[in-house]
């Protein structure tokens, strides 16, 4: 009797297990919502990120969906988005509205600190977890809110690093001693400058003879030029968004000023863009940080840029008005660290979402570079190189000159 | 002797939107947009009490309303205050504010409402000022994560709410009130009254500016995350302008038509389909300009009703 009762539970235990490790029910559609500006001042780095991201949730839901470890099956995609406008008072009633209306299982922010600083406290309060495309203000990651991870962009402290040790090494030999900093005065580029000089008094080898933050919606330097140039610095580095280094580049050219090094960080970053309105010559010559859109690194996960690029191409051919740039990667890239990150959580939860995004952290590498978090959730993993515009037979290229280890040419400092 | 009758109309009035926002926390769970209908009621009638009753539109209101939420944040960051002294703080320093640009009421007209934009300017550039960053945080932001209540900034705002209203309802029905709007119609002849015009214009324009600190002061504690361009964005002015002419000024029920209709209508398709917003909400505008100048209430009081 007892044998029976034995055989007939152990007959059973299977069925008990099975009913025990049965994945959860699983939805129809799984909810990422995000926001994007299509006008205002962050237009132009929210547009190609959102653009990408569309990109990457076509891919999948062509393939069935997205993998879901959870429920154990591919779940189909559906993306729910508003324009803020790139206003931090809509985007505001907007992530709220994601939250607790639309009840997305995902939250994207939109592009850049500004419009992703209201989502911070606003995501933390409902236990949200945020995932941070580009926002990479100091005062998002702190200890005390686990529900945020930078994806894309290093944290502003990172950027300037090599600026400052290739002027410090390489500028030094060739005789640059003076440097002048003008920067737009707001989080993204103020955090930069404030980094750049700390590295260059730090080191001790060069003299700041110019240290100037203008307002970001400035739009002539013309004065501000000849202002730095009264000073005769070798070295410039202007801080500033899209518009800032479109001003800034068009009125150094026809000031007729040269200055042996001279850095921007938009004429790499979002190098179509500038060349279609600043123009090759105005650029020439100039330094900018090296992006992943113009870097093939070599990722574990996902498709190298090259092929990034042709399913871009294909998705926006030339004249359909949206320009590939550094943001374009960071989109596509958020959508890889989502796939990861539902293929690898527990559960559903977001703290488990949490866990799964930080897990990824020092083992993810994607066409956009390493990817690692710090304990805060920004970013560090991610590095910055230096390049400089050159122009190689008729067309300019952004070539990686600092450091070393990754630089594919020489930097031409001129005399 | 003012009408207890009417006076019990206007009040009902008020209590039932003020009801109606508080209950309407416990059953719609986006609660920031509820904010900001909170927001803008009051801010709409802290205009109306300034625009409506003297005659005076100040196109830099959203001066007083950045003072506030930096009057709030700096008492937080460098005080230590609690949110509800800090909040003191920035009705506090909206008045001073205020005091400092009394000055400009010696200016009418369209002089006035660039002068006092011209102000909030100023004020927004100081700020922002990075060389001001240890004490302001300059362009880059303050961060008041320690003090974000959102479900209790959302009822102090009703409660902000509510008391603004009241001024409202006491300045329709009182003497004071009455004086008010003679200023506004012939300052001369209402001093040869007996008037004080200065007096008049003077305590409404500091009740309009704490007001506007007091909701400013709350909207920072609210979204503890904000930059100078935040709460001094110049939008907040003309939606509060635009809200308070939509519906009549003057009244109780005017600027809470505007902000219903309008802030409704921009919350319902303004963020879905923008460009179609800004093609109706100019259609509107241009509608009501040339056809109700005095506003939605008008299409009542010129056929002899009272509108609260």
């Amino acid at each position: 009797m007892f044998r029976r009762a034995l055989l007939g539970l152990a007959a059973l235990l299977p069925l008990g297990i099975g009913v025990a490790r049965a994945a959860p029910p699983a939805p129809a559609e799984l909810k990422i919502g995000t926001l994007y500006a299509s006008s205002g001042p962050f237009a132009s780095i929210s547009m190609p990120v959102y653009d990408a991201l569309k990109i990457w949730i076509n891919e999948k839901n062509a393939e069935g969906g997205v993998f879901v470890k959870p429920y154990n099956k591919k779940i189909p995609i559906k993306l729910i988005s508003y324009d803020d406008q790139s206003s931090t008072a809509t985007a505001a009633t907007l992530y709220n509205q994601l939250i607790t209306q639309d009840k997305v299982d995902l939250l994207i922010a939109d592009s850049g600190s500004v419009l992703t600083s209201v989502a911070v406290p606003i995501a933390k309060e409902h236990k949200m977890f945020l995932f941070d495309v580009s926002g990479t203000g100091g005062t998002f990651f702190t200890k005390d809110n686990p529900y945020i991870g930078l994806m894309a962009d290093p944290v502003s402290t990172i950027w300037p690093k090599y600026i400052a040790d290739f002027l410090d090494d390489i500028g030094v030999k060739n005789g640059i001693k003076k440097v002048a900093i003008l920067y737009s005065t707001n989080d993204f580029t103020g955090t930069q400058a404030a980094a750049v000089r700390g590295f260059i008094k730090k080191a001790g080898k060069l003299d700041i003879v110019y240290d100037q933050g203008v307002p970001t919606s400035t739009s002539n330097y013309t004065v501000l030029l000849n202002n730095i140039a009264a000073h005769n610095p070798d070295a410039v580095l202007e801080l500033g968004y899209v518009g800032n280094d479109i001003a800034f580049l068009r009125n150094l050219q026809d000031s007729g000023d040269k200055f042996r090094f001279v850095f921007t960080i938009y004429g790499g970053t979002e190098m179509d863009e500038l060349l279609k309105n600043v123009g090759a010559a105005a650029m020439q010559g100039t330094f900018s940080y090296v992006p992943a859109a113009l870097y093939d690194y070599k990722p574990n996960f996902g498709p190298t840029l090259e092929q990034f690029r042709a399913a871009w191409d294909k998705a926006y051919p030339k004249g359909s008005g949206v320009e590939w740039g550094a943001n374009a990667v960071y989109g596509y890239m958020t959508g890889l660290v989502l796939e990861r990150t539902l293929a690898t959580t527990a559960s559903m939860d977001q703290m488990a979402i949490h866990n799964a995004v930080f897990g990824l952290s020092g083992k993810l590498n994607t066409l956009d570079g390493p990817f690692a978090l710090n304990a805060e959730g920004a970013q560090v993993g991610e590095i910055t190189p230096l390049g400089q515009l050159q122009m190689q037979g008729k067309d300019l290229k952004l070539v990686a000159v600092y450091p070393p280890k990754f630089a594919k040419g020489k930097a031409d400092l001129g005399k | 002797m003012p009408d207890r009758k009417r006076i019990a109309g206007d009040l009902g009035l008020a209590a039932l939107v003020v009801v109606a926002m508080s209950v309407a926390h416990g059953v719609y769970s986006n609660e920031l947009l509820l904010f900001n209908f909170v927001m803008f009621l009051t801010l709409s009638q802290g205009l109306n009490l300034i625009y409506g009753f003297t005659g005076y539109l100040p196109f830099g209101y959203v001066g007083f309303f950045g003072a506030g939420a930096y009057g709030f944040a700096l008492a937080v960051m460098h005080l230590h205050s609690p949110p509800l002294l800090a909040l003191a703080i920035a009705g506090l320093a909206a008045l001073v504010l205020a005091v400092i640009l009394a000055p400009l009421l010696r200016l009418s007209g369209a002089y006035f409402a660039i002068a006092s934009l011209a102000a909030a300017q100023a004020l927004y550039e100081v700020i922002a000022n990075p060389d001001l960053q240890d004490l302001t945080k300059g362009p880059y932001g303050v961060s008041l994560s320690g003090v974000f209540a959102p479900r209790l900034s959302y009822f102090v705002a009703v409660a902000i709410m509510a008391v603004t209203f009241a001024l409202v309802v006491w300045l329709r029905n009182s003497r004071f009130g009455l004086s008010l709007q003679a200023i506004r119609e012939d300052p001369v002849s209402a001093a040869m009254a007996g008037v004080s015009v200065v007096r008049g214009r003077m305590v409404a324009w500091l009740l309009s500016s704490v007001i506007a600190g007091l909701s400013g002061g709350v909207f920072a504690w609210h979204i503890s995350v904000f930059y100078p361009d935040t709460v001094f964005d110049v939008t907040f002015s003309i939606f509060a302008t635009v809200f308070t002419l939509f519906g009549g000024a003057t009244t109780l029920t005017g600027p809470l038509l505007g902000v219903f209709f309008l802030y409704g209508v921009y919350n319902a398709i303004g963020i879905t389909v923008p460009q179609y917003f800004q093609l109706i909400y100019g259609a509107l505008i241009m509608g009501l300009v040339l056809f109700l100048p005095n506003g939605l209430v008008s299409l009542l009081t010129r056929r002899g009703f009272r509108v609260p």
